[in-house]
């Protein structure tokens, strides 16, 4: 042997990799969806606490976050087209289940583990909006659908977005597992080129450094939507277009008027700095 | 008119509100008064089926609602006839002020967005808030937030304006301007609800006062009869209390 570690080929065999991202992020991003959605079902059906489903969203989530992905993934590849094949024989119909790709069972298995995860964090950002807002759009005559779409679900996303992150990380690294399902992605691809040259070690290294970079464009990603997000610290006063003059009793008299512009164009740094040193 | 009826409310065996039955006229500023715990923030709850009583009715004029009954399309119609003012003033955080006040108006009243928006900056003007229009709650101290939330409840036009408690959230300072807001407002002709603990105000803006007391009825007329005349027992020795408490801790 050579040499132990084959450091250039590390880095010569990630654009090779590279070709599979699409594949990887189609899984990732696909099941995130899947993900979202019945997280999001569950976890309304377990705030309503509507009867019986109730009940079943509880078995379902202890069911899935009771059982390994990669039994899921599994159970999925060979349980669904198995089901079906039952149904064909039973009731004579005709699903075509040999033509349905990997590809599908991977996205369903990938989604609907993470949903089990996302109900539990989801319910818990629908819950943190205050019951006074609720109230407050019942009141003026909103549905509650009405209010979860306006009101409540908003201001949960800003709640939710480190969890969803946290969980969009961990499901593009649950796609590594798609293999189990026949998907050709990264993984398997390094697998692939790892058995081509027995240089298995250097590919994984390589696919370490691709998620890591992966993940941290995420992190970063999020980051900047965390901020889009936030309500500015700082808003220009409305100046209205002449009909709109205030005209109520508290403007006339200036009650609290002056007390809050200063409060809300706080003075910026520099010149706070400005007056320290002229003095 | 505006009446309700046999309005009745426990929590499991408390008794809070007791077969209690009110006419509203058009235009009267109704102050609701009474020690704590007799059910004068549930009775404007249950009006606005925040809470559901076991019993009772409200006749808007033109049609009769039971209140005991969660009928979704009743419930809608009757929420859009009432305006509620909280006591936590309960604005929507993610929205401006303007938007607070919009909200209502684009989505119970599908009205379009321009046309909201005009309806929107003349009631904030009406409260004094046309320059925060732009601002978030978060931004505003709570007497401007509860300014806004008048207008928010203002925007939809009730039938009848219910106000829970709107200044006992605030700083004393900042009081009065909530109630120079809602003493202009029950100048315009808007019949109102009042719960509140300020009695000098709701002897001075309201044109009758109800003594609740264990759920009951137990004093109701003019704010001179009830503060100054008041025949029942109960009402003497409430404001006895509250005159014990002004009094000044020594005289000489």
């Amino acid at each position: 042997m050579t040499n132990i570690f084959d450091f250039k080929l590390v880095f010569t065999q990630i654009p090779t990799l590279l070709q599979f991202l699409p594949i990887t992020l189609e899984l990732a991003f696909i099941s995130m969806f899947i993900g979202i959605t019945i997280g999001l079902l569950l976890a309304i059906i377990k705030i309503r606490e509507v009867p019986v489903l109730k009940q079943i969203a509880g078995f379902f989530i202890s069911l899935i976050r009771g059982t390994p992905i990669l039994v899921q993934l599994y159970i999925a590849y060979f349980g669904i087209p198995m089901f079906f094949k039952w149904v064909n024989f039973k009731y004579g119909t005709d699903f075509k289940v040999a033509d349905v790709s990997g590809f599908v069972y991977a996205v369903i298995a990938l989604g609907i583990n993470q949903s089990a995860y996302n109900a539990e964090f989801i319910r818990a950002a629908l819950l943190s909006v205050g019951d006074g807002q609720i109230e407050a759009a019942s009141a003026l005559g909103m549905t509650y659908f009405q209010a979860l779409r306006r009101i409540i679900l908003p201001e949960a996303l800003t709640v939710a977005l480190p969890s969803l992150g946290n969980s969009l990380i961990s499901v593009i690294k649950g796609t590594s597992l798609a293999f189990t399902c026949a998907v050709v992605e990264m993984t398997a691809e390094g697998k692939i080129l790892g058995g081509r040259n027995y240089r298995y070690f250097e590919v994984y290294v390589s696919l370490a450094i691709i998620y890591w970079v992966i993940t941290i464009i995420i992190e970063q990603v999020l980051k900047i939507a965390e901020k889009k997000l936030a309500i500015p610290d700082q808003v220009s006063n409305y100046i209205p277009k002449e009909e709109n003059a205030d005209s109520s009793p508290a403007a006339r008299t200036g009650f609290g008027g002056i007390r809050n512009l200063g409060r809300i164009q706080a003075p910026n740094k520099g010149s706070a700095i400005r007056i320290f040193k002229t003095r | 008119m505006i009446k309700i009826k046999g309005l009745s409310k426990k929590y499991h065996d408390n008794v809070v509100l007791d077969d209690v039955s009110l006419d509203i006229k058009e235009g009267d500023v109704i102050g609701i008064i009474g020690p704590s715990g007799t059910g004068k923030s549930t009775l404007l709850r249950c009006i606005d089926q925040l809470e559901l009583p076991e019993k009772g009715s409200i006749d808007l004029g033109d049609k009769e609602i039971d209140l005991s009954k969660k009928n979704k399309k009743e419930i809608n119609a009757l929420r859009q006839h009432t305006g509620m003012v909280f006591q936590k003033f309960n604005l929507f955080e993610k929205k401006t002020a303007l938007e607070n006040v919009m909200e209502g108006l684009v989505v119970v009243k599908k009205l379009p967005k321009e046309d909201a928006k005009k309806i929107a900056l003349q009631e904030l003007s009406k409260v004094g808030m046309t320059s925060w229009a732009n601002h978030y709650p978060k931004h505003l101290s709570g007497g401007q937030q509860q300014r806004v939330a008048i207008a928010r409840a203002l925007a939809m036009k009730p039938q009848l304006l219910l106000l829970d408690e709107p200044t006992s959230a605030l700083d004393p300072e900042l009081v009065g301007e909530v109630l120079d807001v809602i003493k202009d407002i029950a100048g315009k002709g808007y019949t109102m609800l009042l719960v509140s603990h300020e009695m000098s105000f709701v002897k001075n803006v309201s044109n009758r006062v109800i003594f609740l007391d264990k759920g009951h009825i137990v004093e109701d007329g003019t704010p001179a009869e009830v503060f100054e005349h008041p025949k029942n027992q109960r009402t003497k020795d409430f404001f006895a209390k509250m005159n014990l408490m002004n009094q000044p801790d020594y005289i000489i």
